[in-house]
C-alpha cells in the first residue's frame, strides 16, 4: 500500500492579475521506504504542491480540488467551507506536521528561530509531539546532533543559530526532521544554497539516514543530478502537471515526453562526447496566466502538432510505474474530444 | 589561438573588515593569483562560494581596486592607471553578471539599457544606435518589438540575453562571465551558453567564465583552473582537468558532482571532504587546503606549496613537487596520477 | 488525421510576453489612483492650493485693510467668513495664511529634498572618509532642537517667511539625507550600478541615472512627509508668537489672534486650526497613498 496518494490536486492563487493556477490537476503516490523526486523548473509548481500536502499555503492560495490520502487517513484541504472545518483541519494537520512529515526546507534560516538556542529549538520539537521529559528531550536531541554528523553536540545545543555554517544549519533542520521518527520527509531544494562539496556531505547523510530507518522522501529539485543520485522514481513537473513519470532509469533511459527529452538534452551529460553542443529547450516557460487550452509545453516543443494546442493529451502508459502525457504517444482520433466547430472557433 | 590577451600575475584583493573587539581585519579574498588568457580562448574558473572567484573577475575589471600584482591587457598594464585611461579599455573588457534580476536598470527600458554602453563611449549617431539595437536584439533572439518594454517583464533567461546583447554593444575582446547561469532553469541555461559560444566562434571573444557548476564548465571551457580560498590551485587544459584532476581538493570537487546519469552515480565512489571552507579572515597557515585535505602531510601545514608544472598543468600542491614525486617513485605509494 | 499535422509555427510564438508594458511611475499612479483616500487627500491640496492663489485676488478686500465698524462680523455675504477684531475679512485672511503656510511647507520641502538628495546621495556614493566627516557634522546638526536654529535666524534677520523658511531648513534635509545615503549604499552594491561601471559610465551618469533614479520612491514618500512637517513647524512658531508678524496672516497667528477671545467668538480660533487640520490629514493620507503605491508589497 502507498503511504502517500494525491489524486487530482487542484491549487490557484488568486493576484491582482488574476487566478493563478500553479499545480493543475495532478496525482501521484510515494510507496513506503522510497524517494520519489519531483523535478521542475521554477514555477512549474513542484513546491506548491508540497505546501498544499502540509496545508501551509499562503493566505491567497486555495486548494479547489483533490484528495490527499496519507497512511490510510484523508488529510485532504479541499471543501472546507465552514470555519469549524477549517479548525479541524488545521488541529489534523498539526500532529502530523513534524510528527508524521518532516520538512527540510532550501533556507535553513527560515526554519531557525534567530534568537533560540539551537538545543532549545530541538527539544522543543521533540518534547511537543512526544510526551516526555525535558532531559530526555536533551538526550535524543545530543543523539541526533550525533547522527547527522555534528562534532560535540553537547556544546553545539548551547549554540545559536548564526554561529554555525550553512551546512551545518541544513544538517540541524535534518536533525529536527527525524526527531520524532517521522513517515515521510519532503525536502524541497535542500542543497540548492549549498556548496558541491557540502551538497555531496548532505545528500549522502540524507540517504544513508532515510535508508536506515525505512522513511520515504520526497525530493523538490531542479537539479538532475541530485535526482540521478538520490531517487527511486521520478515525475516531471511542467506549468503546474505531471508530463511524465517513472523509476530513475526509464526517466533517464528511455524519457518519452519532449519536455523530458529536452532537460536531458540540455544539460552536459557524461554520455555525451566531449565537445558535442548541447541542445537547449528554445524559448521561456509559459505565463501560468494565460496558458493555452491544451499542454502548457506546446510553445517550446519541437514536435507540436494541431491538436496540442485545443486539448490536454491523455496519459500513455509504457510500464507499472511509466507514464507520459504526450499527444505524440497516442496519435489516435478516439481521444480527440473537441470537434472540428469547437476547435476552429479556439483557433481564432 | 597564441596571442595573450589578458595576463594576471600574482594578483592580491584584500579587504578590510571590522569587527568589534578586535580592530580592522584582512579579508584575503584574492591571494596571489597568476594565469592568462589566450585570444578566442574560454578560460573557466571554478570553486564554492567564499573562494574569491567573483571577486577575482571584479577586479581584473577594476570594479575593485587590487591590493598587488598586474593585470597585462593586450600587453599594457592597467593595474594602476587613471579612471579616464581605463575609459578605452573599458570598451574591451567587458562583464556578464549573475543576477539577471539586479544587473539591468529596473527603470530603463530594454532600448535604454542596451544603446547605453554607445551613449556612453559617443559610439555611432543616434539612428545608427537605434538600429544596432535592434540587430543586438536579434543576435540574442529576443524580437525588436521587446524594444520599449522593461526588464522586469522577461523571464530570467530572456534578462540575461538583454545583458549580454548590452554587452556585445561594445564589440568587446574579452568578457568575464561571472555564473552566468546559475540563476536560471536548467532548460535555459543551454540557450545561454550556446549564445556565448556562438558569438565567440564569430567574434573571435575570450571568456573568463566563472561558475561553480563542474559540468558546464568543462563544457564552455578550453583550460579551468580551480579556486581554492583565494588560491588557484589546479590549472590546466578542461578535459585534462574533468577526466583526471590532480589536486586533492580538484578530486574532491568533482567527485561531489552529482552526476545526471544514475548509472554512473549508482557506481561512483565519492571523496567526501570533511567540514566546510574556512573562513578567509584568518586562513590557515601553509597550504590552504590542508584542513580538509585526506593527503595532508606536515609540510602542508607550515609551507605553502608553489606551484608545480607538471604535464602541462599547473597544481599547487607538495604532492606533485619534483622531491615527493621522486620519492614515491621509491616508495611505489599510491598511484596518485592515475585517472578516476 | 489534420489535428496531427505540425502546427503553424508562427501560433507558437514562445518568447511572447503576456503582461502589458507600463514604466515604473505609470504603475505607480495606477495602484495610487485605487486609493480612495489619497486621491481625496491630492484633491483637497489642490482645492486649497488654488483657493490661497486665487482667494486673496477674488476677494474684494485687503488681507490688512481695517474697518473699526465693522469688528467681528458674523457670517454673511459681504464676509463670507466673518471678520476679526479688527475688521478684517477672514476669509481672505485664511486665504492669505494659507499661501504662506503652504509656500513655506512646499518651499521647505522643495529645498530639503534638493540638499538631502545631493549631500545624501555623494556621501552614500563617495562613502570612506568623506562620507564619515559629512555624517559628523550631520550628527552635530541633529543634536541642537530644531527650534533653536528658527529663533536664533529670527533673532538676526526678523521674523518674516524667509528666516521661518531659513530655520526650518538648517536641519530639515537630514532626513532625506540619510534616507537617501542608506538607499544608495544599498544600490552601489546592485549588479545594474556595477554594470554601468564596467561600461565606463561616468560618476555623474551613475549616480543620477542609474541609482538616484532608483531611489525615487522613497524620495517621494521622504517629501510626503517634510511638508506637513514645515508646515506644522511654521504655525506653530506663529501660535507661540514668534513667527508670523502683523499685519500678516498665517494659520498660525490667527490661531493665536483668537486665543484671547475664545469663549465669545469660538470660530476665530476655529477656522484657522480646521484649516491646519485638513491640510495635515490630507497631506497625510496623501504621502501614505503616495508610499503604499510605491511600494505595493509592503501591504
Amino acid at each position: 500500500m502507498s503511504l502517500l496518494e494525491i489524486n487530482h490536486l487542484t491549487t490557484s492563487f488568486s493576484t491582482p492579475q488574476g487566478t493563478v493556477r500553479a499545480v493543475r490537476d495532478v496525482s501521484y503516490h510515494v510507496d513506503e521506504g522510497e524517494v520519489l523526486g519531483i523535478v521542475g523548473e521554477s514555477g512549474s509548481g513542484k513546491s506548491v504542491g508540497m505546501l498544499t500536502l502540509m496545508g501551509l499555503l499562503a493566505e491567497n492560495g486555495k486548494v479547489e480540488e483533490g484528495k490527499i490520502l496519507f497512511d490510510g487517513k484523508d488529510i485532504s484541504p479541499s471543501g472546507m467551507n465552514t470555519r469549524k472545518e477549517k479548525q479541524e483541519y488545521e488541529k489534523k494537520m498539526q500532529e502530523i506536521r513534524g510528527r508524521e512529515i518532516g520538512m527540510i526546507f532550501q533556507d535553513p534560516m527560515t526554519f531557525l528561530n534567530p534568537i533560540l538556542k539551537i538545543g532549545t529549538q530541538l527539544t522543543e520539537g521533540i518534547r511537543k509531539h512526544e510526551k516526555c521529559s525535558k532531559g530526555e528531550a536533551r538526550e535524543k536531541a545530543v543523539s541526533l546532533m550525533k547522527q547527522v554528523g555534528i562534532p560535540s553536540p553537547e556544546k553545539r545545543l548551547e549554540q545559536y543559530p548564526f554561529e554555525f555554517s550553512g551546512g551545518m544549519r541544513q544538517r540541524i533542520i535534518i536533525a529536527a526532521a527525524l526527531a520524532c521518527d517521522p513517515k515521510l520527509i519532503i525536502a524541497d531544494e535542500p542543497t540548492t544554497a549549498l556548496d558541491v562539496t557540502v551538497q555531496a556531505q548532505i545528500l549522502e547523510l540524507l540517504k544513508k539516514l532515510t535508508k536506515e530507518r525505512g522513511t520515504s522522501v520526497i525530493m523538490i529539485t531542479h537539479d538532475l543530478g541530485v535526482v540521478a543520485t538520490m531517487c527511486d522514481r521520478i515525475a516531471i513537473m511542467y506549468a503546474g502537471k505531471i508530463v511524465e513519470e517513472g523509476t530513475t532509469d526509464e526517466i533517464f533511459y528511455n524519457p518519452k515526453h519532449p519536455y523530458t527529452m529536452g532537460l536531458l538534452n540540455s544539460i552536459n551529460n557524461s554520455s555525451k562526447e566531449d565537445d558535442e553542443p548541447l541542445v537547449p529547450i528554445p524559448g521561456t516557460p509559459p505565463d501560468l496566466l494565460k496558458l493555452p487550452k491544451g499542454c502548457a509545453f506546446m510553445s517550446r516543443c519541437p514536435y507540436t502538432m494541431k491538436i496540442c494546442e485545443v486539448q490536454m493529451p491523455p496519459m500513455s502508459r509504457y510500464s507499472e510505474t511509466h507514464c507520459c502525457h504526450c499527444w505524440l504517444e497516442c496519435k489516435d482520433e478516439k481521444y480527440i474530444t473537441v470537434d472540428k466547430e469547437s476547435g476552429e472557433a479556439a483557433d481564432e | 589561438m597564441s596571442e595573450t590577451v589578458l595576463e594576471v600575475k600574482d594578483l592580491c584583493k584584500y579587504f578590510d573588515v571590522k569587527r568589534a573587539g578586535k580592530g580592522s581585519q584582512k579579508v584575503m579574498a584574492v591571494d596571489g593569483i597568476s594565469f592568462e588568457v589566450k585570444k578566442g580562448e574560454t578560460f573557466g574558473l571554478v570553486g564554492e562560494s567564499g573562494c574569491g572567484k567573483s571577486t577575482l573577475g571584479r577586479t581584473i575589471l577594476k570594479i575593485y581596486e587590487p591590493t598587488k600584482g598586474q593585470i597585462l591587457f593586450e600587453g599594457n598594464d592597467i593595474t594602476n592607471i587613471s579612471k579616464k585611461k581605463m575609459l578605452p579599455y573599458r570598451k574591451k573588457l567587458q562583464m556578464i553578471f549573475q543576477d539577471p534580476y539586479a544587473s539591468l536598470n529596473p527603470r530603463f527600458t530594454v532600448g535604454e539599457i542596451i544603446e547605453e554602453p554607445m551613449v556612453i563611449h559617443h559610439m555611432y549617431s543616434e539612428e545608427e544606435r537605434k538600429k544596432r539595437v535592434q540587430e543586438l536584439l536579434e543576435i540574442v533572439g529576443l524580437k525588436p518589438d521587446h524594444i520599449r518594454r522593461y526588464p522586469h517583464e522577461f523571464s530570467g533567461g530572456q534578462r540575461q540575453r538583454i545583458g549580454i546583447a548590452r554587452t556585445l554593444a561594445l564589440d568587446p575582446d574579452f568578457i568575464v562571465c561571472d555564473e552566468p547561469i546559475s540563476a536560471l532553469d536548467v532548460s535555459i541555461q543551454a540557450q545561454v551558453i550556446n549564445l556565448l559560444e556562438e558569438i565567440q566562434r564569430e567574434k573571435q571573444i575570450s571568456y573568463l567564465f566563472i561558475a561553480h557548476d563542474l559540468g558546464m564548465v568543462k563544457h564552455i571551457s578550453h583550460r579551468i583552473g580551480v579556486m581554492y580560498l583565494g588560491h588557484m590551485v589546479e590549472i590546466g587544459n578542461a578535459n585534462d582537468v574533468y577526466k583526471n584532476p590532480l589536486h586533492p581538493y580538484s578530486k574532491a570537487l568533482l567527485s561531489a558532482e552529482p552526476i545526471p546519469d544514475p548509472k554512473v552515480a549508482r557506481e561512483k565512489k565519492r571523496i567526501l571532504l570533511e567540514g566546510e571552507i574556512p573562513s578567509p579572515i584568518n586562513p590557515p597557515a601553509g597550504c590552504p587546503f590542508h584542513t580538509r585535505c585526506p593527503y595532508a602531510m606536515e609540510e602542508c601545514s607550515t609551507a605553502s606549496p608553489a606551484s608545480y608544472e607538471l604535464e602541462g598543468r599547473k597544481v599547487a600542491c607538495f604532492l606533485y613537487s619534483p622531491r615527493y614525486l621522486k620519492q614515491r617513485e621509491n616508495l611505489a605509494i599510491e598511484p596518485l596520477l592515475a585517472g578516476r | 488525421m489534420e489535428w496531427f499535422d505540425p502546427i503553424d509555427p508562427s501560433r507558437k510564438n514562445s518568447e511572447f510576453i503576456a503582461v502589458e508594458s507600463k514604466s515604473f511611475l505609470k504603475e505607480a499612479w495606477g495602484r495610487f489612483c485605487k486609493n480612495p483616500m489619497a486621491v481625496l487627500g491630492l484633491v483637497v491640496i489642490v482645492i486649497l492650493g488654488l483657493l490661497s492663489i486665487f482667494g486673496p485676488m477674488l476677494s474684494p478686500y485687503a488681507y490688512d485693510a481695517q474697518d473699526t465698524a465693522n469688528q467681528y462680523a458674523g457670517f454673511s455675504m459681504e464676509h463670507l467668513l466673518g471678520t476679526d477684531k479688527f475688521g478684517r475679512d477672514v476669509f481672505t485672511r485664511l486665504c492669505y495664511g494659507g499661501r504662506i503656510s503652504l509656500s513655506i511647507g512646499f518651499g521647505a520641502a522643495i529645498i530639503n529634498t534638493i540638499t538631502g538628495v545631493v549631500i545624501g546621495g555623494l556621501c552614500g556614493y563617495i562613502g570612506g572618509k568623506f562620507d564619515n566627516f559629512v555624517m559628523r557634522i550631520v550628527d552635530i546638526i541633529y543634536a541642537m532642537p530644531s527650534m533653536i536654529y528658527v529663533i536664533l535666524i529670527m533673532m538676526v534677520f526678523g521674523s518674516n517667511v524667509r528666516s521661518i523658511l531659513i530655520g526650518i531648513c538648517i536641519p530639515g534635509w537630514i532626513g532625506m539625507a540619510r534616507q537617501v545615503r542608506g538607499q544608495l549604499i544599498a544600490l552601489k552594491e546592485q549588479e545594474f550600478s556595477m554594470a554601468a561601471l564596467v561600461l565606463g559610465a561616468s560618476d555623474a551618469r551613475i549616480l543620477f541615472k542609474h541609482l538616484i533614479v532608483n531611489a525615487i520612491g522613497p524620495i517621494i514618500v521622504q517629501v510626503t512627509f517634510l511638508v506637513p512637517n514645515a508646515i506644522f513647524t511654521e504655525a506653530f512658531l506663529s501660535f507661540i508668537g514668534i513667527g508670523i508678524s502683523a499685519p500678516m496672516a498665517s494659520w498660525g497667528s490667527m490661531a493665536q489672534d483668537a486665543r484671547q477671545i475664545l469663549t465669545m467668538y469660538p470660530s476665530q480660533l476655529l477656522l484657522p486650526t480646521v484649516c491646519i487640520c485638513i491640510t495635515i490629514f490630507s497631506l497625510n493620507f496623501l504621502g501614505e497613498g503616495i508610499g503604499d503605491a510605491f511600494n505595493p508589497k509592503k501591504k
